[in-house]
């Protein structure tokens, strides 16, 4: 098939594609000055755009929204009865701690998710996009580093803390890829070398000599990319930014404080990431699909997170940061709100509850519902195209402006998502 | 002589050299600049003509590249009776022969583009001095040298065989003296084991292929994986195993092919975009949602191609068993046996249930063709939810006359409603139409794939040869003719559009034999010269000085590492896991008893202790024994999998697809499979890390390992240090080189080779490929 669009420069291409775009898809194209309105648009002032870094707490398996957030009396209220909390609104009984800063979150009891699935539910958590065969879709992280620059020349500007794989950087460049670490308590992986100081700085200087030859003759900026990975990862080694991957700075108070789980450990990670100017940390922790015996689940996990979390909330208010801070909980769907024939809840994407603290938003706030045995939405549905953009809103994120990828997709952060904007304070 | 440089050089400087016993039927040929060149006339084919050589070599040229007087005579003179075979290889060709034609195919496009690019260099010279400025001469684009045997040996083991040398294999070829060396290592090399599993590693990244199958537990990639190596390792004809994969049925187990389908279960849309691009060429992605913006394929187009795949399913479900789906009266009935015993079902009712599930996964085609319009279609040529019926796609109005849109209309017309599918026609169907038409589908939905099948693969149809033959040549040379081997949108918009089409004329020549398409490309002077030096500017076309500067991919590189530990015998060791996985988890559910599934469950729960006996060993007696040691073959009797930290010592394709997170091969850019040629050369911060302090490099550096213990056998401290740099760079050390080591190992002694081989492992130079 010819193509004349093909022959076009690549200015007028891209104004082609934007044209076309705006025309076929109905997606907002900005011109340069409409930039800068929309962005303001997206942040409003007092509504959203104060968070610097945020904390994505993400509970793997499907989190039983009645046992935790949404709490029910009647049928489908599970082995614990609902808590009353220091803000408005109940817990489920499982949330002892939660439920004493409650009055610094806000809960939004109306989500709804399409897929039941783990992998489409949590990819469509994490990108705001249902997952394609013919395309990888960037992360939170990623796109806040597309739009915002790298925060700093040592540190990473996103971590993922527990997570395996995952969408990362999408298509964006690798570069864009949050850096993972898998255990908390043994943090950045490989920093540490087989050979000792000396030893090693002799190494470089060995491996500089050797290549010299070939870095003359070889100038292109493949080479020249990979001599300032090189350059960079020399520079991390000696930085003192380092000991924002290391938890044995902490003392064994902190420590208990937030638990000695794995997410106990990685909020505690987390924190000191954001510290040290990390922009966006996930954690992810697993134990959350409850088929069975979810009494018992929900003490042990639930426990551990409720204690997690509100530790999180009171270091980060200790710290000062809890308000240039947003600390998101979230899980691919909710648990059936009737209970099975093994005592336990199953994958239940129509109704769910996300967690927002800090960062800006409301304290003791609850925003939409569901019905009287959390079957259905009540009122206010939120997709988690509008979870996503929400959190870009927060973080000042043009959510509106549309960027393409190499293959000359158009796409937004949170899929054209509506920015739930009461929820900021 | 110099007067003729950029123009009909190509051609001059070989009928001037060999004037010979054509020359009788030749004429001058005359070009615009009063040029002149010696050759016989044998067609002309539209604004193309072709002429011959004294040497019996045809070269297509631009009409418009004459005098007047000859472009007219052009018009009126017959072509040669031979002409159309004239201008092709000719069928029996040797590589030689074939590489030949390929290599006047590249000069003539580096002479083209000297062309192009001197009346560029005209335009910014005249500005430039009026500017005041003095421009700089043109300088234009040569070949680039032959490259050396320590380049080319490097270069052809990992493109090939899909790692470095090793020393031994490094040293015997730079020995050799024989003239046809090159050559012979390409044919020693095509026949290797290493060819498959590259081959396979270029084609998973493609394929998107998977272990672990999205949202079915336990229906696995393993026997697709096997299938694939087994048509690869028999040098199956490209179009066998595309017509295989299109067509295939049954579970995975039972026939690894129809794992290309099952792949996808649950999103037979995204496969089909995906086999659009793969296999033609053609990215079609946008369309499945709406009308693609930049080109003119329609959402609409997308079904109708969609539709050859609207009968087929993957997976079961009552309806397609006699009786309902046996399924759940097993799983209620392995759940009383097990109470009944005592014991609490909670536990295994998971596991029941997955391995009932894994044997519903099959491909099978229904009566019915249920391909409809998605429900919110918003064009006015049809309605959403409309049935649609299948109809090819064309990429141009030609193409009604191919034989490959022939061959398969009558099957169509058959098999299919009418369709009225031009873009932009406004036909509302009414109910009844529609309900006729989809009477009409329902009974014609036999055979759908079977007809896309022959159509996809068949030897003229307008793109499927051309793209897996710019695909092979990609990965030769580092780029595709085309700016993405996923989309050859214009074939003339290609940086030589003759050599393209040539070389998919070559594919249908060869019969889609990959492996002599391959020692074709291979023996081209254009691969063995030196790679580009300076950088490729961005959209720029590319005109095949030489390959382009290419890093590693992440199982070429892991596969070097597995050399350096291995030896040469890594080969040897084999994902043997299929076979035992199939016959576990088969069953046919119609007629399984609680006891066959209680077998199943046993034996699936045993499939681990199995595969850890594949396992022992350690990294000090991993690979070959050095030489001079006794029992060369006894020590080697199992070829046991040794476990380095975590990590098995085999070869990339041998180890589970994709490797897990963490693992060097994905820090190193091995794709997540999710979406095809994702594969990724850039580099990162942790990449760097893994690099330096990776687990990896621990072995590789550990005295254990097989090159450390094989410098043991090594006279002195120089052979040592010889020894080093043929291992890891297949080269020679300099002099400089070889005078830093002394000074090195003088300083350190033996940690010093230690040190030399973590230095030379972290060089851009191992890294890249020149």
């Amino acid at each position: 098939m010819s193509n004349p669009f093909n022959t076009w420069d690549a200015e007028s291409r891209r104004e082609f594609m934007l044209r076309t775009a705006k025309a076929t898809l109905g997606v907002s194209v900005l011109s340069q000055a409409d930039k800068i309105m929309a962005a303001a648009e997206a942040a409003p002032a007092g509504k959203g755009g104060k968070a610097k870094a945020v904390i994505y707490l993400y509970m793997a398996g499907g989190m039983s929204h009645i046992d935790t957030w949404d709490p029910k009396t009647g049928e489908t209220k599970g082995a614990k009865d609902p808590i009353s909390t220091k803000g408005d609104m109940k817990l489920g009984g499982y949330m002892t701690e939660m439920a004493k800063q409650a009055d610094k979150i806000t809960v939004v009891r109306s989500m709804s998710s399409k897929t039941g699935v783990h992998e489409a539910g949590t990819y469509v958590m994490k990108t705001g996009y249902e997952p394609r065969g013919t395309i990888v879709h960037p992360s939170i992280g990623s796109w806040a580093q597309h739009f915002l620059g790298k925060v700093s020349k040592t540190l990473p500007s996103s971590v993922t803390i527990g997570g395996g794989g995952g969408p990362g950087a999408g298509f964006f460049p690798p570069a864009l890829a949050p850096v993972p670490i898998g255990d908390p308590d043994r943090g950045l992986q490989n920093v540490k070398s087989a050979a000792n100081g000396d030893a090693f700085n002799k190494r470089i200087a060995l491996m500089n000599e050797f290549d010299s030859a070939f870095k003359d003759k070889f100038k292109s900026s493949d080479v020249k990319a990979y001599n300032d990975f090189y350059d960079e990862t020399l520079k991390l080694l000696k930085s003192e930014d380092l000991k924002a991957f290391d938890l044995s700075q902490e003392d064994t108070a902190t420590k208990e404080m937030y638990g000695a789980g794995q997410l106990g450990r990685g909020c505690l990670l987390a924190r000191r990431l954001v510290q040290n100017g990390v922009r966006f940390v996930e954690v992810v922790s697993g134990g959350w699909d409850m088929h069975n015996y979810i009494d018992d689940a929900m003490s042990k996990t639930g426990g551990a997170m409720d204690k997690a979390f509100a530790a999180l909330i009171q270091d980060l208010k200790r710290t000062g940061l809890l308000d240039s801070t947003l600390v998101v909980m979230g899980s691919e769907f909710g648990r059936t709100p009737r209970i099975n024939e093994n005592s336990g809840r199953d994958h239940y994407p129509k109704a769910y509850s996300t967690v927002f603290a800090g960062g800006g938003v409301k304290g003791g706030y609850v925003y939409g519902s569901t019905n009287a045995d959390g079957t259905e939405v009540a009122d206010k549905q939120v997709t988690v195209q509008d979870f996503v953009a929400t959190i870009g809103a927060a973080m000042g994120l043009p959510v509106d402006k549309v960027v393409f990828s190499p293959s000359g997709r158009p796409f937004t952060v949170g899929d054209k998502g509506k920015v739930v904007s009461d929820i900021f304070a | 002589m110099k007067t003729h440089k950029y123009l009909l050089t190509g051609i001059s400087a070989v009928a001037l050299a060999v004037m010979s016993a054509n020359a009788g039927e030749s004429r001058a040929w005359t070009d615009i600049q009063g040029r002149k060149v010696q050759a016989a006339f044998i067609k002309l084919d539209g604004e193309t003509i072709y002429l011959q050589t004294a040497d019996g070599t045809v070269y297509p040229i631009p009409l418009s590249r004459f005098s007047a007087e000859d472009q007219a005579l052009a018009k009126t003179l017959k072509p040669a009776d031979d002409a159309n075979i004239l201008a092709q290889v000719p069928t029996n060709a040797t590589a030689a022969q074939a590489a030949q034609k390929i290599d006047q195919l590249v000069k003539m496009g580096l002479q083209r583009g000297n062309l192009k690019m001197a009346e560029e260099y005209k335009k910014t010279a005249a500005e430039e001095l009026k500017a005041g400025k003095q421009p700089k001469p043109y300088k234009p684009l040569v070949e680039n040298p032959k490259c050396s045997d320590e380049q080319f040996v490097r270069r052809v083991y990992v493109d090939i065989a899909g790692r470095i040398p090793s020393y031994e294999e490094t040293t015997a070829f730079l020995k050799s003296s024989s003239s046809t060396k090159r050559a012979e290592l390409i044919d020693k090399l095509l026949d290797s084991d290493g060819y498959a599993s590259a081959t396979y590693n270029y084609f998973a990244d493609m394929f998107r292929i998977k272990d672990k199958f999205d949202g079915a537990d336990f229906v696995r990639g393993l026997p697709y994986t096997q299938w694939l190596k087994e048509q690869i390792t028999k040098n199956q004809p490209w179009n066998k195993i595309a017509y295989e994969m299109i067509t295939a049925n049954g579970k995975v187990w039972n026939n690894g092919a129809a794992g290309y389908l099952l792949r996808d279960s649950g999103m037979p849309l995204d496969n089909l975009a995906n086999t659009l691009t793969v296999f033609l060429g053609t990215d079609v992605a946008c369309a499945q949602c709406h009308d693609h913006p930049f080109t003119d394929w329609t959402q609409k187009q997308f079904y109708e191609m969609a539709s050859f795949f609207g009968a087929t399913t993957t997976r079961l479900n009552g309806k397609d068993f006699a009786n309902g789906d046996p399924g759940k009266k097993l799983i209620d009935d392995m759940v009383y046996q097990i109470e009944k015993v005592g014991k609490d079902p909670k536990q295994l009712r998971n596991l029941i249930g997955n391995v009932i599930g894994a044997n519903r996964y099959e491909v099978r085609d229904r009566e019915t063709n249920s391909m409809k319009l998605p429900h919110d279609y918003k064009y006015k040529d049809a309605s959403p939810n409309d049935p649609v019926a299948p109809k090819l796609i064309m990429w141009s109005p030609k193409d009604k006359e191919n034989p490959a849109y022939k061959a398969v209309d009558a099957e169509l017309g058959v098999k299919t409603a009418s369709t009225s599918t031009s873009k932009g026609a406004v036909s509302k169907a009414t109910a009844a139409k529609k309900a006729k038409d989809a009477a009409s589908m329902a009974k014609n939905s036999e055979g759908l794939r079977d007809t896309f099948g022959k159509w996809m693969v068949h030897d003229q149809n307008p793109r499927f040869a051309m793209t897996i033959a710019n695909r092979m040549w990609a990965r030769a040379f580092g780029l595709g003719l085309t700016q993405s081997v996923k989309s050859i949108d214009n074939v003339d918009e290609s940086s030589n559009p003759e050599l393209l089409r040539h070389l998919a004329a070559e594919m249908v020549r060869l019969k889609f034999n990959l492996k002599d398409f391959m020692r074709v490309v291979y023996n081209t002077q254009a691969y063995q010269r030196e790679a580009t030096t300076e950088d490729l500017a961005m959209g720029a076309p590319y005109y095949f000085q030489g390959p382009v500067l290419r890093r590693m991919s992440a199982e070429q590189a892991w596969d070097s590492y597995m050399t350096l530990v291995l030896g040469e015998g890594l080969d040897k060791l084999k994902n043997t896991q299929a076979d035992p996985y199939g016959r576990a988890i088969d069953m046919d559910l119609e007629k399984t008893t609680v006891q066959t599934l209680s077998s199943k469950i046993t034996a699936l729960q045993n499939l681990n202790a199995e595969a850890q006996k594949k396992m022992g060993g350690s990294l000090a007696d991993a690979g070959a024994k050095p030489k001079g040691s006794k029992a060369d073959d006894d020590m080697m009797m199992e070829d046991k999998i040794v476990n380095y930290d975590g990590m098995k010592l085999m070869r990339a394709s041998e180890l589970e697809q994709p490797a897990p997170p963490g693992h060097f091969l994905r820090e190193f850019g091995q794709s997540e499979r999710l979406v095809g040629d994702s594969n990724s050369k850039a580099g990162s911060v942790p990449q760097v890390l893994t690099l330096m302090n990776g687990k990896a490099q621990a072995m590789l550096t550990s005295k254990e390992s097989l090159i450390h213990r094989t410098l043991k056998t090594a006279k002195d401290a120089a052979e040592k240090t010889e020894m080093v740099f043929l291992s890891i760079l297949s080269r020679h050390p300099t002099l400089r080189e070889k005078d830093i080591a002394k000074k090195e190992i003088q300083a350190h002694g033996d940690e010093g080779y230690s040190n030399m081989i973590w230095a030379l492992i972290n060089t851009r130079e191992f890294t890249f490929l020149q």
